[in-house]
C-alpha cells in the first residue's frame, strides 16, 4: 500500500513543476490518498473468467470519405483558429522554445 | 422567479408569438436580462449580438409567413443556453478552465448547428466544473454554480449551469453533457427534465471531450416533450463523428405525447441504492415515485448491481 503524505505530494508536485501553497499540498494529500485507496479497493474484486469490456456498445467505426476541407477562415481570409494563438507567425502558432 | 413571462412549453411561446403577446426579440431580451441580473453564476459568455440577430430572424420568418413554421423550424424563436464545453463559432469556449480563458472556437459544435438551424437563439454559455469533472458545480474556475432556489446548497455537476439556467428562467431550455452523471444529477438537484441519451445518439463533434466512450450531449428543459423536442433536432449520424450512430433523426415527441402501456414496463429497482447513506428526504422521495409508477400499472422488481460499491464515486 502506497503511503501518500505530504512529502510524497510535494515531490509530485515538484516533478510536475506545480506550485503549491502548503493548504493546496495538505488537500491534495488527502484526496490523492482517497484515488489510490480506491483503486486498491478494486483488487477485492473478483475478475476470474470475465472477458475484458471495452464499452457496452458493438459499434462499428464509420468512416467518411477522406476529402480535403479547407480551414475556417475569417473575413480577411486568415485562418480563424489564429484568433486564440497568442503570437502569431507566418500563419502559425508562435511558441516559446521548449529545448 | 418574478417573471412577467414564465413560458414553460415551446408550444406556449409559440402560441404566443402567433397571437403577438411577445416577440422572439422581446422574450430574448427578457432572458438576457435575466441572465445579467442574476446571481446564481450560471453564465460565462452572454451572447447578446447574435442572440438578438438570430432573434429577429425568427421574428421575420414569423411576420412572413404568418404563423410559426413548426415542422421546418421546430424551435423558432426560442431562447437555449449552451454548457461551455460545446464550441460556438467565434464564441469563447473555456470549459470553466484558466488554461482554455481566451480560446475562441473557429467551428460550432453539430448539436448546436442543429439546433440553431431549427430556428433557435442561442443566448450563451454556461458554467460547470472544470473540463465537465466534477459532480458539484463547486469546480469552476470562474467561481460556483449556486442552486437557483436554495442558494446555500449545490446544483449539481457537472452541467449545473444549465440546470440552473432553466430552472431560474435564464434561458428556456439548455444543453449539457453527461459521461459520469453530469445531465442526471444537476437535473435531479434542480428540478428540471435532463437526458443522457444513448451514446452515439447525438453527435460529439465539438464537445470537448472528457471521456470519450462515455461522453453524450442531451438537453435539459421544463418538460419531456421539450427535451424529446431538442433531442429530435440534434440527434441523427454526424460524419464528422466516426462514433455516431448511423441512424435518422429520431421521432420521440410524438411517442411523449401517446401514454405508455404501463403493463408492459418492469423497472428494477438495485437494492444495493437503499443500503444506508441516503438521505430521508431523498428516500421518501424514491419510495413516492416508486408507488406512483406501481400504480399506474408498472412492474416493479427487486434486482442487485453487487458491484456498486466499486463504483467511482462523482
Amino acid at each position: 500500500m502506497v503511503d501518500v503524505n505530504e512529502a510524497l505530494t510535494r515531490q509530485v508536485a515538484t516533478l510536475a513543476r506545480l506550485e503549491l501553497s502548503d493548504s493546496e499540498v495538505k488537500t491534495f494529500t488527502s484526496q490523492v490518498s482517497q484515488i489510490i485507496h480506491y483503486t486498491e479497493k478494486l483488487q477485492e474484486v473478483n475478475v476470474q473468467g470475465v472477458e475484458p469490456l471495452s464499452h457496452p456498445l458493438e459499434l462499428p467505426t464509420f468512416l467518411r470519405p477522406d476529402v480535403v476541407a479547407a480551414s475556417p477562415v475569417d473575413s480577411e481570409g486568415k485562418p480563424k483558429v489564429l484568433g486564440s494563438a497568442p503570437e502569431v507567425l507566418y500563419d502559425g502558432f508562435k511558441v516559446p522554445p521548449i529545448l | 422567479m418574478n417573471r412577467s413571462i414564465p413560458f414553460r412549453t415551446v408550444r406556449d411561446i409559440h402560441a404566443a408569438f402567433e397571437s403577438k403577446k411577445l416577440s422572439p426579440v422581446e422574450l430574448t431580451q427578457e432572458y438576457l436580462n435575466a441572465a445579467k441580473k442574476s446571481q446564481t453564476g450560471a453564465y460565462l459568455t452572454l451572447c447578446d449580438d447574435l442572440a438578438l440577430q438570430q432573434a429577429r430572424a425568427a421574428e421575420g420568418l414569423i411576420q412572413k409567413r404568418g404563423s410559426v413554421p413548426r415542422d421546418e423550424f421546430p424551435l423558432c424563436g426560442i431562447p437555449l443556453g449552451i454548457k461551455d464545453n460545446l464550441t460556438m463559432d467565434g464564441v469563447k469556449t473555456t470549459c470553466a478552465s484558466k488554461m482554455l480563458e481566451n480560446y475562441v472556437a473557429p467551428y460550432t459544435a453539430t448539436c448546436v448547428s442543429r439546433l440553431e438551424k431549427a430556428g433557435a437563439v442561442t443566448l450563451g454559455k454556461l458554467n460547470l466544473d472544470e473540463f465537465a469533472m466534477g459532480g458539484s458545480n463547486e469546480n469552476s474556475a470562474f467561481g460556483p454554480v449556486k442552486h437557483p432556489t436554495h442558494p446555500d446548497r449545490v446544483p449539481g455537476g457537472s452541467s449545473g449551469g444549465s440546470a440552473a439556467a432553466v430552472k431560474a428562467d435564464l434561458c428556456f431550455a439548455s444543453l449539457g453533457s453527461d459521461t459520469g452523471g453530469s445531465i442526471r444529477l444537476p437535473a435531479s438537484y434542480c428540478g428540471v427534465v435532463g437526458l443522457k441519451p444513448t451514446y452515439g445518439r447525438v453527435s460529439r463533434f465539438g464537445l470537448v471531450a472528457f471521456a470519450s466512450s462515455l461522453d453524450q450531449v442531451g438537453p435539459f428543459a421544463h418538460t419531456v416533450e421539450d427535451a424529446a423536442l431538442l433531442m429530435d433536432v440534434m440527434s441523427g449520424h454526424d460524419p464528422l463523428d466516426s462514433t455516431s450512430l448511423p441512424q435518422e433523426r429520431m421521432n420521440s415527441v410524438a411517442a411523449t405525447r401517446t401514454p405508455p402501456n404501463w403493463s408492459q414496463i418492469r423497472i428494477g429497482v438495485p437494492k444495493e441504492y437503499f443500503v444506508g447513506g441516503l438521505a430521508p428526504a431523498v428516500e421518501e422521495s424514491i419510495q413516492r415515485s416508486m408507488r406512483w409508477f406501481e400504480k399506474q400499472g408498472a412492474q416493479l422488481v427487486s434486482i442487485s448491481l453487487p458491484h456498486t460499491e466499486y463504483a467511482v464515486s462523482v
